[in-house]
């Protein structure tokens, strides 16, 4: 920015016709060096300009840089939580895996609701199984009251039998008595076994009942849920693709900004190429400043002009620049009349 | 991460080439002229130098001899980044030994990529 390097644009003036000015006499000189302090001033007025046109740029700039970190980093956030690619993503399960987990723990819930209805059914089947042998059982038992009944008329048989043989058939007959005795404990042991496989198969026939109403309700309720749950996931993968959809709109958006960025800031440098402009002129009325005061800066003795037909340096700092006294600094930014 | 010395009395220009250049992921270190500069390459190793060209104390093309001067940074890439576009003044910067030549106002992703070139 600086140009006290350059020698450029003083080579690029035309030589001071300082020879004419002394031609028209020492009053001219005396008036011309009259003048003197002004390009001082307007020296020190262009390099406070120039300063702060610099602070502006500088605080203008810093600006733009928080908006950009800013639009950055909400980017990068967004498209950690939804995609796990961002930066984000490290600390944070990503969206797309908590659907994801949520699903796959739906559809674990679900199979092992199934695989409860599955055991269910096979218990079914099998009390099924068991009323079958039960019911060989009482058939078995009533072909064991036939036995009972057949042995109680062949011990009546007996009985006749001994009483036609007298005395010689006595012992006969005690025998026949026994068999007809134990018959009668067979037929009230299996009029017993009778009774609990009846009790057991009405148990067995409840239980079934019981069973199978719920396992109808549970298949019912598993289908519902499969539905439920088909639906609640085909809504969250909607909401999934429509902040997807957001998020590249947001990441355009930001590459817009960026862009826009970009090109203020190229636009900023302006203030570089004003800058170096500036010193330029500076250095420009420095040497003449320094080249009129060698020549008739001794005339002057500090009778410098008054203000006419100059600026009239209405704000504090100028007139502090140009070093102006005289004028109070107002007390505060506001001031009421 | 790539280090990168930025040269230039202006603040804006060192903050605007700063922010761009921490955006491509470069560490940025800066310095007000030619002679600060120098000073803080004895301290610090960089992999490139960015330097205006008119500046106070040290200008750019003097920065570039002294550079070019000591062994270790011979072959330092040195981008001159300047309003001043005059073939001679070119000239002049090359014959120092300046890597390349890029003119203010610049391009941020132009400047990104020219830096991603210059760097071994």
């Amino acid at each position: 920015m600086n140009s006290s390097s350059q020698t450029q644009p003083q080579e690029a003036l035309p030589s001071l016709p300082l020879d004419d000015v002394a031609k028209q006499g020492p009053g001219a000189e005396t008036e011309l060096a009259r003048y003197l302090p002004h390009l001082t001033r307007m020296s020190a007025q262009l390099r406070q300009t120039s300063t702060q046109i610099e602070s502006s740029v500088v605080g203008v700039c810093q600006s733009f840089q928080g908006i950009a970190e800013r639009a950055s980093s909400t980017v990068s956030r967004t498209t950690g939580f939804l995609g796990g690619q961002g930066k984000g993503a490290s600390s944070k399960q990503s969206f797309e895996g908590l659907i994801q987990n949520c699903s796959g723990t739906l559809v674990k819930i679900l199979n092992t609701t199934e695989e409860a209805g599955e055991v269910s059914r096979r218990a079914i089947e099998r009390i099924r199984q068991m009323d079958k042998a039960s019911q060989s059982i009482s058939g078995a038992l009533v072909k064991l009251e036939q036995i009972a009944h057949e042995n109680k008329m062949l011990a009546m048989n007996a009985r006749i039998e001994a009483a036609h043989a007298g005395i010689h058939g006595a012992g006969f007959a005690v025998v026949a008595v026994e068999v007809v005795s134990q018959t009668e404990r067979a037929r009230e042991v299996t009029a017993q076994v009778a009774g609990l496989i009846a009790n057991l198969r009405a148990l067995a026939g409840s239980t079934l009942e019981d069973l199978r109403r719920t396992n109808e309700q549970d298949s019912k309720r598993l289908e519902g849920c499969r539905c439920e749950v088909d639906e609640s996931l085909r809504d969250m993968k909607n909401a999934h693709g429509e902040m997807e959809q957001m998020l590249t709109g947001i990441t355009e958006e930001g590459a817009r900004l960026a862009s826009d960025i970009g090109a203020a800031v190229r636009g900023l440098q302006f203030q570089d190429r004003t800058s170096q402009q500036i010193a330029h002129v500076v250095e420009d009325l420095d040497t003449l400043h320094t080249k009129l005061t060698a020549r008739f800066g001794g005339l002057a003795a500090g009778d410098s002009v008054a203000n006419e037909g100059f600026s009239a340096y209405t704000m504090q700092e100028e007139r502090e620049v140009a070093g102006i006294g005289g004028a109070e600094a107002a007390a505060g930014d506001v001031e009421l009349f | 991460m790539r280090r990168v010395l930025i040269v230039d009395d202006s603040v804006s220009m060192r903050q605007m080439v700063g922010y761009t250049l921490r955006q491509g992921g470069y560490e940025v270190i800066e310095a007000e002229h030619g002679g600060d500069a120098l000073d803080k390459l004895t301290s610090v190793t960089v992999d490139l130098i960015i330097t205006d060209l008119n500046m106070p104390v040290m200008d750019g093309i003097t920065l570039i001899r002294n550079v070019r001067k000591q062994p270790a940074l011979k072959s330092k890439p040195i981008l001159m980044l300047t309003t001043e576009g005059l073939a001679t003044k070119k000239e002049e910067g090359k014959a120092a030994g300046a890597t390349g030549w890029l003119i203010k106002p610049f391009d941020p992703e132009k400047l990104l990529q020219t830096v991603a070139k210059v760097l071994p």
